[in-house]
């Protein structure tokens, strides 16, 4: 019961700082549309990056 | 660090919610300025725009979240302000370097930049007051 207890808590720490961090490397993805890991993120998300500042061609 | 299951689904849902609003808000405020003339249609850009929004609010709610107890100020909304500022800085920075390392694939216009940095502070105020109106004043735990 007490372990159960404990591996819900762990895992109630570690799945929201796991989906932050794949959503962050998702944003670092499309705010530098890096191609390579998800082929069209610089066309798709172009007009995003410029608007939001983000140095471009 | 426990986290009550409805905190961080709470954070992250704030987040995709303010983070729409505000890259339409995004799309009225570019349209209005003109520092970047649009090469897609509004559609597609509204699309894009609140895809890109909810990716950013899912980090800046999650980060509300998980650095609960370590942000700098003591009520949510010049903590939000102050997370997205400071993404939008750290991600403008490091465009800048990879400017100086590929000056052909990246190049830094001043106007988007004020203009980026001006959209962080809106988007962390936005979070913030949905925050404050969502959870209260003092965090996301009662």
């Amino acid at each position: 019961m007490k372990e159960t207890a404990v591996e819900e808590s762990m895992l109630n720490g570690i799945w929201p700082v796991l989906i932050v961090m794949g959503v962050a490397f998702a944003m670092v993805v499309i705010v530098y549309g890096v191609d390579s890991v998800l082929p069209g993120a610089h066309d798709t998300f172009h007009d995003f990056r410029h608007v939001i500042g983000i140095p471009c061609h | 660090m426990r986290l009550k299951p409805l905190d961080w689904k709470r954070g992250i849902g704030l987040g995709i919610f303010t983070g729409v609003i505000w890259g339409w808000i995004v799309v009225g405020i570019n349209t209005l300025s003109g520092a970047f003339p649009f090469e897609n249609g509004l559609l597609y850009s509204l699309i894009t725009f609140s895809i890109g929004g909810a990716v950013f609010g899912i980090v800046i709610g999650g980060f509300m979240v998980v650095m609960e107890g370590r942000l700098p100020f003591k009520w949510p909304f010049p903590n939000a302000v102050f997370l997205s500022t400071s993404l939008w800085v750290v991600l403008s920075l490091t465009g800048l370097m990879l400017s100086f390392v590929k000056p052909g694939r990246y190049h830094h216009v001043t106007a988007q930049t004020i203009q980026g940095l001006g959209l962080a502070v809106i988007l962390g105020a936005l979070l913030g007051l949905m925050w404050n109106r969502s959870v209260g004043r003092r965090g996301i735990r009662p």
